[in-house]
């Protein structure tokens, strides 16, 4: 029963890494720009949910939205500013830009917010509930959800719609794209600012059962990109499948091992997976 | 020919004359300076454009992007005072078994994780040193998470525990010395074209009969044994080391940034982005850290900013322009 | 954000209201608190703790007048010189700390260095200060092998592990669950120097007295999730459970205790995650009854503690924890050796830290006194039990001074 528990925590975990991963898959993968500031997105979108609600006294119906809309503003206006000239440059350019950026918003966070934790009340989506003897958390089965409604409609978007084959024509070769007529500035700014509501999304739902602090975004971004890695870049199934194997995987090893190795257990796995198969999981040779 | 010459010979003399005047002045200005502060951060500089030139071998002249190079760093930082935990050496006595440490984990490692491309391989090196950050803090005999320590007490010259820190800017400068030589002597040499070939086009470079995988191996290992060599010095500064200050991430991307704001691939590159981004981070801490609102991360987070969007290929990208322009004026 | 900006204009008012109460040059005393980074929450705590105390120094407050300093305005011994502190930011780095230490000593001029929060980087912050000859107190920095380097300018306020881990292990002897004495215990701890170490020194302490630690859980700090470690204690099923956490950890714990419906019978949590009114403030609600140990009990009104805590409390709206007031101690300690040395020359000092001999009485927080060994280790540093009730820590344990009696078993959320 217990292993069970573990499994379906693993599980649910391992949809939240999934959710956390979902924007950064369509930013790094699709343009292959790495966002080093991609937890910070998630922490200032937290930080939405969190004002949404204890000042505007707004539910998750609406800060949920709000957040996605908000962060969309904020990626978009972050690949005018910074991200569409850095792509000049080598991709040491991105590393340092998004690390500057990262450091700009987690400290111009603790300047305004303090550093203090603040959280959202953990009943906001109703009470535990049980079934079959299996506790469930509806704050994280909405986060696991969410990261699979999240997961199709990126992958119906991208393979499915013109705007999609669009995004991808100018992710494949920007010059080539512009000859047959599609602006790059535009499709990619687009890019990120979905890329960004997703992240906006995601933040929102993770604010309902996380801590709220400015460092929040460090200690799960790593996660992140080894999600992303590991699924294969550019491929979105790719990052929900890793997601959500990194999490009942973690929650396995914790269970039986120890959480003190729960880390090393998922590294190791990572490294074999790519000395073995060097484009991920789900990714293109 | 002797009119080609003319224009060149006073440029080439300028150029001596600007390099001796350069090194006097670094030789030099902290003799001038009293501020024992002012002094600790030339030696910390001296320090991190070790560490960043000597990823730059790798990750700028190669163009294979480390994110995990404080493993190496880890190994000589901890070889250095576990050899005085264990056998009260004096720190920097460590040094060697350190750099043996690293080039056999990157001999290890190195061969299936160069195989890698682009992002997968610097995903791939941070797992590595993450990996090596848990192993240690769960190991208590490497001194666990609590960490390892020098001697508390100087006990003899060897063990580098200085009072002031120009001792410090010195020997880090001259070990910088050493590995700028080199690195210039290789970026004259074959293995630099080779290397630079294999950043701009490997499958090109492979065709062409380059053994890529060789050399990316050969700039690993340098880069790990001054990498390696850095720790070991800092380990004999600070006198304590533990799993974050050692194998953190945090290490690596600084030596990733200091590299790329000056320009990777370029000489000088590490040494002036440390330059800035030292000074910047102790000055703006020094001025705006009391008042613990952040503002110092945010100003020194916005100054990075700013230079990845106005010289993307960092500042050697600036110098480069204005030389041309100095020419075709000149011309 | 209030609480930030309120900082930012209390600060410079107070510097300049400073002058005009006290007279002479400031003397200056440099803080290393963590600003940025994970434990910026507690450096924040810290940072207004310590600013109330050079407010209070500075200002008479005959409502303190049983404590040292606060009768009078600046230091009476050195002609009523006010204080000055200047808070340096090490950033959760050794290195950082050193920097700083090294600009407190030289450029700042400071007479003597405090705190410094994570122990390794008091130790090389304090390594800076000793070849300088410069005195540093640490206030709650609490690993054993600081005051064991042959030190002579280092002096330790706070409770150290055999203290702290003495007390949870009489209070377990003497505790009863259903009627029966405590036979299983569980040890959760975050696996950096701080959990490591009171982990080590608990079990060491316990299992010398006859009571096993039958599970031991040592995790990552700062994880994401936190569940297996509930479940494994889950299955486990031990009398007492003790978590060793910083704060965002000690906040899942609560969270996902609720959410998998885990409570043991006893529940202590350690310190510094769970003292937090961080942690209070936001699962305060749903940790009903966890057994915390602190020196600092602020719930009986009339005594130092609980006067110090409500200036706190006007200031910056929140409770203070116990790593503060142990860091404000710390902080007050210094200024009563700098007053009577008479004289800000380092040696003086130094002597007079040696010669510090303060009774429970004169001090803020609950310590029996204040006086160092030759170690420089407060031998009279103690620790007691405290509970969680509403939002409140209540002094539990030992009886003799609690303020209410033990509620058992851990009611948690409800």
């Amino acid at each position: 029963m217990i292993l069970a528990q573990v499994v379906l925590n693993g599980f649910l975990v391992g949809a939240v890494y999934a959710l956390f991963s979902s924007g950064l898959t369509l930013i790094w993968g699709m343009m292959n720009v790495v966002n080093f500031a991609h937890g910070d997105f998630v922490m200032i979108a937290m930080y939405v949910a969190f004002v949404a609600f204890t000042m505007l006294h707004l539910g998750p119906a609406i800060f949920v939205p709000l957040a996605a809309i908000m962060l969309f503003l904020l990626g978009v206006l972050v690949y005018y500013a910074l991200v569409r000239h850095v792509m000049r440059g080598p991709m040491l350019a991105q590393i340092l830009g998004t690390f500057g950026l990262a450091l700009v918003l987690r400290y111009a966070t603790l300047w305004v917010f303090s550093a203090n934790f603040v959280s959202l009340p953990e009943n906001l989506l109703g009470e535990v509930q049980t079934f079959a003897g299996l506790r469930l958390e509806p704050s994280r089965v909405a986060a696991g959800l969410a990261a699979l409604g999240l997961t199709i409609g990126l992958h119906l978007l991208l393979t499915h719609t013109a705007l999609g084959s669009r995004l991808l024509a100018v992710a494949e070769d920007r010059s080539a794209a512009m000859l047959v007529g599609i602006r790059p500035d535009p499709m990619q700014a687009l890019a990120w600012g979905l890329g960004a509501a997703c992240t906006g999304v995601a933040g929102a739902l993770i604010a309902l059962f996380f801590y709220i602090t400015p460092t929040v975004g460090e200690s799960l971004a790593l996660i992140a990109f080894v999600v992303v890695c590991l699924g294969g870049f550019g491929s979105v199934p790719g990052a929900l499948v890793a997601g959500l194997a990194i999490g009942i995987i973690e929650s396995l090893s914790a269970f039986w091992i120890g959480p003190a190795f729960k880390d090393l257990v998922v590294f190791i796995l990572f490294l074999a997976v790519l000395w073995f198969r060097p484009q991920g999981l789900l990714g293109k040779a | 020919m002797s009119a080609a010459t003319i224009p060149t010979a006073p440029r080439a003399a300028g150029r001596w004359v600007l390099g001796v005047a350069a090194l006097a002045a670094l030789l030099a200005w902290p003799l001038l300076v009293e501020d024992e502060f002012i002094q600790r951060i030339g030696a910390l500089v001296m320090l991190s454009a070790l560490s960043a030139s000597a990823w730059n071998l790798v990750g700028g002249y190669a163009g294979q992007i480390s994110i995990g190079h404080v493993l190496f760093f880890g190994c000589g930082a901890y070889a250095s005072l576990l050899g005085f935990t264990w056998f009260e050496w004096a720190p920097i006595l460590g040094a060697p078994f350190g750099i043996a440490t690293s080039l056999l984990l990157a001999l290890i490692v190195g061969s299936p994780t160069l195989r890698l491309k682009g992002h997968y391989f610097s995903m791939a090196t941070i797992a590595l040193a993450e990996l090596a950050r848990i192993v240690v803090v769960n190991t208590p005999a490497l001194g666990g998470a609590v960490g390892v320590s020098g001697p508390a007490m100087p006990r003899s010259v060897l063990d580098l525990s200085f009072i002031s820190p120009l001792p410090y800017y010195y020997i880090f400068g001259s070990v910088l010395a050493v590995l700028l030589l080199f690195t210039w002597w290789m970026s004259r040499g074959r293995m630099g074209f080779y290397l630079r070939a294999i950043r701009g086009q490997e499958r090109a470079a492979r065709s062409l009969g380059v053994p890529a995988q060789r050399y990316k191996l050969f700039a690993l290992l340098v880069s790990a044994a001054f990498t390696s060599l850095t720790g070991s010095l800092y380990a004999a500064m600070l006198g304590f080391v533990d799993p974050d200050s050692g194998l953190g991430i945090l290490l690596s991307v600084k030596m990733v940034i200091a590299a790329a704001l000056g320009g990777a691939g370029t000489l000088f590159g590490p040494l002036v982005g440390s330059a800035i981004l030292v000074p910047l981070e102790e000055m703006t801490n020094a001025a705006f850290g009391g008042g613990g609102t952040g503002i110092t991360y945010v100003v020194y987070g916005a100054i990075i900013v700013l230079i990845s969007r106005f010289a993307p290929g960092g500042l050697a990208e600036i110098w480069t322009w204005l030389r041309a322009r100095g020419t075709r004026r000149g011309g | 954000m209030s609480i930030a900006r309120r900082h930012l204009l209390a600060l410079p008012a107070l510097l300049s209201a400073s002058p005009l109460l006290a007279q002479g040059a400031p003397v200056k005393v440099g803080t290393l608190l963590p600003l940025t980074g994970v434990a910026a929450s507690a450096g924040g705590s810290a940072k207004a703790a310590i600013e109330l105390a050079v407010e209070l120094i500075n200002t008479p407050q005959p409502d303190l007048a049983s404590m040292p300093l606060m009768a009078t305005s600046g230091f009476p011994g050195l002609g009523g010189r006010p204080l000055q502190v200047v808070i340096a930011d090490q950033q959760g780095s050794p290195s950082v700390a050193q920097n700083q230490a090294l600009r407190l000593i030289t450029q700042e001029r400071v007479v003597a260095i405090t705190n410094g929060y994570q122990s390794g980087l008091v130790q090389t912050a304090s390594a800076i200060a000793e070849r300088h000859g410069i005195p540093y107190v640490t206030g709650e920095a609490v690993a054993t092998n600081l005051t064991e380097r042959g030190f002579r300018w280092f002096f330790r306020t706070t409770p150290i592990g055999p203290d702290i881990a003495a007390i949870y292990v009489e209070f377990l002897q003497s505790a009863r669950v259903n009627g029966r004495p405590v036979t299983k215990v569980a040890i959760v701890n975050e696996n950096t120097e701080y959990g490591t170490s009171i982990a080590e020194v608990i079990r060491r302490t316990a299992e010398a007295r006859g009571i096993g630690i039958a599970l031991q859980i040592p995790y990552a700090a700062n994880s994401a999730d936190v569940s297996a470690q509930v479940l494994q204690l889950k299955d486990a099923q031990p009398d007492v459970a003790i978590f060793i956490s910083y704060t965002s950890d000690a906040i899942l714990y609560a969270r996902t205790m609720r959410a998998q419906g885990y409570r043991p019978p006893i529940l202590i949590g350690d310190n510094s995650g769970f003292s937090d009114d961080n942690f209070v403030q936001t699962a305060g609600d749903i940790a009903q009854g966890i057994i915390n140990r602190s020196a600092f009990d602020p719930s009986r009104p009339g005594s130092n503690s609980f006067k110090v805590n409500a200036l706190y409390k006007a200031r910056t709206g929140r409770e203070m924890d116990d790593t503060t007031a142990r860091i404000m101690q710390g902080f007050l300690v210094t200024c009563d050796a700098i007053n009577r040395a008479g004289a800000t020359e380092p040696a003086a000092i130094q002597k007079a830290l040696r010669e510090t001999n303060l009774d429970a009485g004169q001090l803020m927080i609950g310590y029996r006194g204040v006086k160092f060994d030759e170690k420089g280790q407060n031998s009279m540093a103690s620790v007691l039990l405290v509970q969680l009730r509403g939002r409140e820590y209540i002094s539990v344990w030992p009886e003799a001074t609690a303020t209410a009696p033990l509620q058992l078993p851990y009611k948690g959320w409800e």
